[in-house]
């Protein structure tokens, strides 16, 4: 799958957003002339407070949300009107979740098989071979033939990020992943993500878990009202923050 | 314990059934005689089958049960398609399409089934020159279709937005998104409607008598004509449909049971 020729631009951006605007009914500016570029392999946590943005961001970043203006080239795919582009960025881009989002009506086999036999044309076998790894993985192995409403909240989301990495896509998008989970749950969600940034997955992750943030995170944006408030690797972020707003805003989550 | 509480319900509701049934024929009975009305029983049978040197020979009344069965059934597998295909119609995105499937929804829904049958015979009909039984179908099927529609969408409604994300996101389709995520999901959760749906149906059914098509409501009247055994037949004729749409019933509870997951 991976072509030699990106091996050779490790550094070029994977992800290119540019001048970003999404409005909603009320009227509600949930980005407002947003502006990220993500590099290969680079992990950046977003954080802000509630109503900032953030979810829109990841939600337009795979065009489930359409933009009013601005720009989104992912893997040197425009996502524009075309289908056959947004098609394609949506088999780079997977996504995670706050609801977990699994299919009820199928066993966690069918959850992760459907994807992989219809988009990428895989057969039932080899489908199947590519999902026991992945349930491995994310240590739910066991689970193979049970419903979604026979596991727990923390499986639920495990199976989820098994079943978007089952189309091998080059970039994970987490919308608040543990957020729905209970808090003995949330660290076996976390782990399975740490271990995925540790193997070089490019990854956008909106969280509210600081301390996961700090520990994988290679950049943090911190955003409010659709604007970026403040940008900075992960280090510098947490210990020396220059705006007064983040400084508050860490002040009150950690 | 359990089981003895369901014995017990069991037991109950058979209680129930068979009190209600025999306070229903004693009405039956006093009624028939405060009218005068003398009962020949013994004259039914030979309307819905006669054994004669061994052969079976089915009467009228199971000619027309045939009738009933067939153009319902083919009207139920044809309701079925029109409004599952007026209710993608209803939620698709061409203004066109939302409009034409509103039209069609209002107008079947709001004219009676009997004019929509003789406007089709009359005047439909003899253009496109199809037979009795054929618009006995297409009126059928019509004006199901648009009940049906009402409850494929609310079926498709109820399914929440975050299914389509997440089959979205994965890069299917519009069309493989309804087709294996969205509507399995829908029509588990509308099989009761479709049920109810269905059974009106049958019951509906009978009013295509008027344009002479010899179904089971058609059989009875005719015997009914000849023979003066008007209550006879009509107890006759109803415990058929009665049997028809539980039969009907119980293959939906069936089905029901079978793929009991519900989101």
């Amino acid at each position: 799958m991976d072509a030699p020729s990106d091996l050779g631009n490790r550094d070029a951006a994977i992800i290119v957003a540019d001048h970003l605007v999404k409005t909603f009914p009320g009227p509600v500016r949930a980005l407002d002339d947003f502006s990220v570029r993500v590099k290969r392999g680079e992990v950046v946590v977003v954080v802000g407070p509630s109503g900032s943005g953030k979810s829109t961001l990841l939600r337009c970043l795979n065009g489930l949300e359409a933009l009013d203006s601005g720009s989104i080239v992912i893997d040197n795919i425009p996502l524009d009107e075309n289908e056959r582009n947004r098609l394609a960025i949506r088999r780079e881009v997977g996504m995670v979740f706050q609801a977990f989002n699994l299919f009820p009506h199928l066993t966690v086999l069918e959850n992760i098989n459907l994807a992989q036999c219809l988009v990428r044309k895989k057969n039932k076998k080899e489908a199947t071979l590519a999902t026991r790894e992945l349930l491995a993985k994310v240590g739910v192995g066991d689970k193979i033939n049970t419903y979604p409403d026979e596991l727990s909240g923390g499986q639920q989301q495990r199976v989820a990020i098994a079943r978007a990495l089952a189309l091998r896509p080059r970039v994970m998008l987490f919308d608040e992943a543990t957020s729905a989970l209970d808090p003995e749950m949330i660290g076996e969600v976390l782990d399975v993500m740490r271990v995925l940034a540790e193997e070089g997955m490019t990854m956008v992750v909106v969280t509210h878990e600081m301390g996961f943030a700090r520990e994988v995170s290679d950049r943090v944006i911190f955003m409010e009202a659709g604007k970026i408030v403040e940008e900075a690797a992960t280090e510098p972020f947490f210990l020396r923050p220059v705006r007064e707003r983040t400084k508050n805003f860490l002040r009150q989550i950690l | 314990m359990r089981s003895r509480l369901n014995a017990f319900i069991v037991i109950r509701d058979i209680l129930g059934f068979v009190l209600t049934l025999a306070a229903v024929v004693w009405l039956i009975v006093l009624g028939g005689e405060k009218m005068g009305y003398s009962w020949h029983w013994r004259q039914i049978p030979r309307y819905l089958f006669m054994v004669t040197a061994g052969e079976f020979h089915p009467g009228p009344l199971l000619q027309g049960l045939v009738v009933t069965v067939k153009i319902t059934a083919v009207s139920l597998v044809f309701a079925g398609i029109i409004g599952l295909a007026t209710a993608l119609l209803r939620l698709s995105a061409s203004t066109v399409g939302r409009w034409l499937a509103r039209g069609y929804l209002e107008l079947i829904r709001n004219t009676p089934l009997l004019v929509q049958i003789f406007f089709l015979y009359f005047v439909m009909a003899p253009i496109f020159n199809i037979g009795r039984t054929a618009t006995a179908i297409v009126a059928l099927s019509l004006f199901e279709g648009a009940y049906a529609s009402e409850i494929f969408r609310a079926g498709i409604e109820s399914i929440g937005q975050g299914q389509w994300e997440a089959s979205i996101s994965l890069g299917l389709s519009r069309y493989h998104t309804y087709q294996r995520i969205i509507l399995p999901q829908a029509i588990r959760r509308v099989l009761p409607p479709l049920t109810s749906q269905a059974v009106s149906l049958i019951k509906d059914s009978a009013l295509v008598s008027t344009i002479a098509v010899y179904d089971l409501t058609m059989e009875g009247r005719t015997i009914i004509a000849e023979t003066f055994l008007t209550f006879e037949i009509w107890f006759v004729v109803a415990a058929i449909y009665l049997v028809l749409t539980l039969t009907l019933s119980a293959l939906a509870h069936g089905l029901e049971r079978r793929y009991p997951r519900i989101a």
